[in-house]
């Protein structure tokens, strides 16, 4: 348990370091003001202490098959409630790490896990590569067109 | 379950790896460095727009130096980038979607009031995931699939469906075939396609907030491809985007499962039954299970 949270420590917080330098490079090809240091690294700290709870989380809750991610969102909403005593400083703080730099380094994990499965789907016949084509359309705009219905009733949109 | 992660330990276990973790640390922080000297791209096509993100461009370099593609010629890289690498990055990609969780979270938090009051739609929204179904099983059946389609179509094949389809059929029949066939469609191409319907979809006249749902599928990657895109389109309603979207991922994960195993399967097979044999003129053989 202890070697397990250690090693994933690490991970964490070389990810995190990942993310501040593509947020400090993002920020000054855009000619944005950068934040400074003193301010993205407590960001990125109170940020990670959230991503180490919700890992513990799902580890003390194995049965319950709910992602480590959505523990992360569900404490991170919790937490930023207007009418919680935490909001003010836990956004305060967040808000010095960039929601754009967060993504970059995702991808580029899966870009290079999915690498070796490129032969395998040439495999594939050319039929499902159309079809999968049509699921993804499929409930992208049968959710879209049922979220249009049900907001229009309800007056919001 | 205890085997699986007993496997996850070992690789996160940088003992003996470290050599491992240093290739791998060191590809992503370089792809990390390149794609934000890029930076965000904005190309006008028709009457939308195309949004190109720093993480879009992330996974193509990601893909393109793996050993399946520039790795064939270019040997240095086939060093780098080993199979242990490649499997590591399948298990960081979890750790990385942490920090983007505890950010959608700071989104939802402080708009709570604005997504209960949408809560009907939210629910409701879930249904519509059933379009896979609708959409996709003709067509699969009309290019001549048979029980693949049931598997391929029945969601958007991330891991819940994968299991439920490798529990009830096997993940080695026409049905295991199917959802795997779309489940790896997803993983490597998901992220680029909803990143660029995203950025298109606005055009379509359907408001911003209903296709900010729609984004929330029940995979963290997609879910962030396609509401980035769009929060970029849509500037002005960027933080409500990036909430309804976070919020909808987060039901379709509760939810997604039990909608798969009592609503889409269901609705699949019998669907099958009926539509098969109009495709398949020997009478296809409709046997459920």
């Amino acid at each position: 348990m202890l070697t397990r949270t250690i090693n994933q420590s690490k991970i964490m917080i070389v990810i995190g370091m990942m993310i501040l330098i593509g947020q400090r490079i993002a920020q000054m090809i855009n000619h944005k003001s950068v934040t400074p240091i003193g301010q993205m690294v407590p960001g990125i700290l109170a940020i990670l202490l959230v991503c180490m709870l919700s890992l513990k989380i799902k580890e003390l809750l194995p049965n319950l098959k709910f992602p480590a991610f959505a523990w992360a969102t569900l404490i991170a909403l919790i937490l930023s409630m207007p009418f919680m005593p935490t909001a003010k400083i836990f956004l305060q703080y967040t808000n010095n790490v960039n929601f754009l730099a967060t993504t970059t380094p995702i991808l580029a994990f899966a870009g290079i896990s999915v690498g070796n499965k490129i032969d395998q789907l040439k495999k594939i016949s050319w039929k499902l590569v159309i079809i999968s084509i049509a699921v993804f359309i499929g409930t992208y705009f049968g959710s879209a067109l049922v979220a249009q219905m049900i907001l229009k009733m309800q007056g919001i949109i | 379950m205890e085997k699986k992660r007993l496997i996850e330990d070992e690789l996160i276990e940088t003992k003996n790896r470290s050599s491992i973790f240093t290739k791998l640390y060191i590809s992503v922080l370089f792809i990390v460095i390149i794609c934000e000297f890029i930076g965000i791209k904005k190309i006008a096509v028709g009457p939308g727009q195309i949004v190109l993100l720093p993480m879009l461009y992330a996974v193509i370099i990601g893909m393109v130096i793996t050993p399946d593609l520039l790795g064939k010629p270019v040997k240095v890289l086939r060093t780098l980038i080993s199979d242990e690498v490649m499997e590591l990055a399948g298990t960081m990609v979890m750790f990385a979607l942490l920090p983007l969780g505890v950010k959608y979270g700071t989104l939802v938090g402080p708009n709570i009031v604005k997504v209960v009051q949408a809560g009907p739609a939210f629910l409701l929204q879930e249904l519509g995931n059933l379009g896979t179904v609708f959409i996709g099983l003709p067509l699969a059946l009309c290019l001549g699939l048979k029980r693949e389609a049931v598997g391929a179509t029945v969601s958007i094949c991330r891991e819940p469906t994968l299991g439920v389809i490798g529990e009830r059929y096997g993940i080695n029949s026409p049905e295991g075939t199917g959802v795997l066939g779309t489940y790896m469609m997803g993983t490597i191409f998901g992220t680029i396609f909803f990143g660029l319907l995203g950025s298109f979809a606005p055009s379509t006249g359907i408001h911003p907030l209903a296709l900010a749902m729609a984004s929330g599928m029940g995979s963290g990657s997609m879910m962030t491809a396609a509401s980035s895109a769009l929060a970029e389109t849509v500037p002005a309603m960027k933080d409500t985007i990036l909430a309804y979207a976070a919020t909808s991922n987060m039901l379709t994960g509760v939810t997604g499962l039990y909608c798969v195993v009592f609503i889409a399967l269901p609705l699949s097979n019998y669907l099958y039954k009926k539509l098969a044999p109009k495709f398949d003129k020997k009478g296809g053989h409709a046997d459920a299970n």
